[in-house]
């Protein structure tokens, strides 16, 4: 019975053999340090995952829809700099800043969605020349170096908490509510997911495939523009470094989640799941003291195997 | 006038000239089957008129009005609608997410997404159509191949469409679904639709067409009533 539930829905075998992963790594890292359960431990696993995840729910529009995108953590770390900038060097108001910065995320998902048309080359492709072109532009912006000194009404609204949940973490849920609303209660959620489960039905039926492609990238832009404004309330500052290799730990959250790798299914909840078990992972080998190399090994392990089960656990 | 015409209409691909001068008219309340051999353009015309492709040259007339945005929605829209040779489902998708793609239900501002309301209608609107589809809920990719045209058929009656344009819809199906097709052929031409078949079951096509246009490299090699031609004159015609 058990069985028969889980193989009639592949998304609910995916959530099952993720949660599995989720609870396996729980269990073996709490008898390895005592330190693992603890809440501040917890805590601490939430705000680290907090970042990838928006930049995750971004990225699990992009795979819905066929697509792969490389810049989103290029994107988070111009957008943070640039937000940095604004409220030091160019003294603007933390209201028009933040949304300022936002909407460049936004900008530069348009661009890249068009791109891909204009071009009609594959994705990853065109994301590749944005990843440089905004790393390159947050580099300039901030003349290759952090930008310190946020005023300290941004600090503290950064670091404070509504109702005892850290803002950092208030921020992922709401986009998290947002991402979850807009991919399986909306018009365009299911078109993305049309678009990557056959882009031919898609135009047979009159969804246009351009705009629909330009929709996803838009989100995820916004979404990286989220992460890159949360990350540098984290760490008060703006950082053109920030987020090395984040896209490749959110599309690996995606994958370990459950979405089809060519696109047609993919979950928020199972990105979440997906964002938790990197999130415990990292968190579990600082715990025993393991190199970042050998981390960075780890994530590229578990993207390869997720990459292996969908394709074992889905006939396409 | 009412029904679909066809004025000078010329495609190529690159350098192949696929469909050469079509001027041709579609009564309403008329069944025309298309035959002829592979490559012949069948299908190219087809998605001429469903609006997948745009022609080079002249000009697709809907009830005498000129269908000038060539484009899959507006064709649509108008009450144009196809069954495509591979179908063009989402197989990951289940079976009433296929039947309203490009035609959901939504509430409020038109942009979320009513489920229960696409469910109750398809499963309504399939009962009257007496198409039988065992679980609405399934991804279509795990249902059978014959199962799967049921779906991409239901998609194309399921809007009262004014002209229903069928490419080999009875080509995975067997004995039995192949004959409720053409019972649905024939309820839709009573209803006053145009109908274009393209088969090569040429047994299938005697059975419904009024009409049958042979075409021969792009060019209609031969417009006849169907019951003056016998099926051994069409073969002919198909391979000469
Ligand atoms: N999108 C396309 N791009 C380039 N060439 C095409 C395209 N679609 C069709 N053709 C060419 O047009 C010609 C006619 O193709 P079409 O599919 O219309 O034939 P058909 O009569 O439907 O054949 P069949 O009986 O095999 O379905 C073929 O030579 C084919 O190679
Ligand atoms: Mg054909």
């Amino acid at each position: 019975m058990f069985a028969r539930i889980l193989t009639q829905n592949p998304n609910r075998l995916s959530l099952a053999q993720c949660l599995f992963f989720l609870a396996a790594l729980g269990v073996f890292f709490s008898f390895t340090s005592p330190y693992f359960l603890s809440v501040s431990n917890i805590n601490n696993i939430l705000t680290a995952s907090a970042v990838i995840g928006l930049i995750a729910v971004g990225a699990t529009f992009v795979i819905a829809s066929g697509h792969i995108d490389l810049s989103s953590a290029a994107v988070m770390a111009l957008c943070g700099t640039v937000c940095a900038w604004g409220l030091q060097k160019g003294e603007w108001s933390p209201w028009i800043a933040l949304p300022v910065s936002v909407s460049l995320g936004g900008v530069c998902g348009l661009v890249t969605g068009f791109l891909i048309t204009l071009t009609k080359a594959p994705s990853f492709i065109v994301s590749l020349g944005m990843m440089s072109i905004a790393r390159a532009a947050a580099y300039i912006v901030s003349h290759g170096m952090p930008i310190y000194g946020l005023p300290d009404n941004v600090i503290t609204g950064g670091q404070g908490a509504i109702a005892s949940v850290p803002v950092p973490v208030l921020l992922l849920l709401t986009g998290i509510f947002l991402g979850w609303v807009l991919l399986t209660q909306t018009k365009f959620g299911l078109h993305a997911l049309i678009l990557g489960d056959s882009v031919f039905a898609a135009e047979a039926t009159g969804i246009s495939a351009n705009r629909v492609r330009l929709k996803v990238f838009g989100v995820a832009g916004l979404y990286s523009g989220m992460a890159g404004v949360l990350f540098m309330l984290r760490t008060n500052a703006g950082d053109p470094t920030a987020g090395q290799s984040y896209e490749l730990i959110a599309i690996t959250a995606v994958i370990l989640g459950g979405a089809n790798l060519f696109g047609g299914r993919a979950t928020i909840i199972g990105t979440m799941l997906g964002v938790l078990c990197l999130g415990v992972l990292q968190n579990g080998l600082n715990l025993l003291a393991v190199s970042t190399y050998y981390q960075i090994l780890f994530v590229g392990m578990v993207l390869l195997a997720a990459a292996f089960l969908s394709r074992v656990g889905y006939r396409r | 006038m009412n029904g679909l015409t066809l004025h000078h209409i010329s495609k190529s691909f690159g350098s192949v000239d696929v469909l050469k001068q079509i001027t041709t008219h579609f009564d309403a309340g008329q069944v025309t089957a298309i035959v002829g051999d592979n490559g012949a353009g069948k299908s190219t015309l087809l998605k001429l008129m469903a609006g997948i492709h745009a022609p080079d040259e002249g000009q697709i007339l809907l009830d005498g009005e000129v269908l000038s945005k060539r484009c899959p929605a507006d064709h649509r829209r108008r009450g144009i609608d196809m069954v495509y040779q591979d179908l063009a489902i989402a197989k990951q998708h289940d079976v009433v997410t296929n039947l309203f793609l490009g035609r959901e239900i939504t509430r409020r501002w038109g942009c979320f997404l009513n489920r229960a309301a696409m469910r109750k209608t398809a499963q309504r609107e399939l009962d009257r159509l007496g198409i039988t589809i065992p679980d609405l809920n399934r991804p279509v990719g795990v249902l059978s191949g014959g199962q799967q045209q049921a779906v991409a058929i239901a998609r194309a009656v399921l809007f009262n469409p004014k002209v229903l344009l069928l490419d080999e819809p009875t080509a995975a199906l067997a004995a039995r679904e192949v004959e409720q097709v053409l019972i649905l052929i024939r309820q839709q031409k009573q209803q006053g639709r145009v109908v274009i078949l393209v088969s090569h079951r040429l047994n299938d096509v005697f059975a419904v067409a009024d009409r049958l246009l042979v075409m021969h490299q792009g060019r209609i090699k031969l417009d006849t009533p169907s019951e003056a031609t016998t099926l051994a004159q069409i073969v002919e015609h198909i391979v000469g």
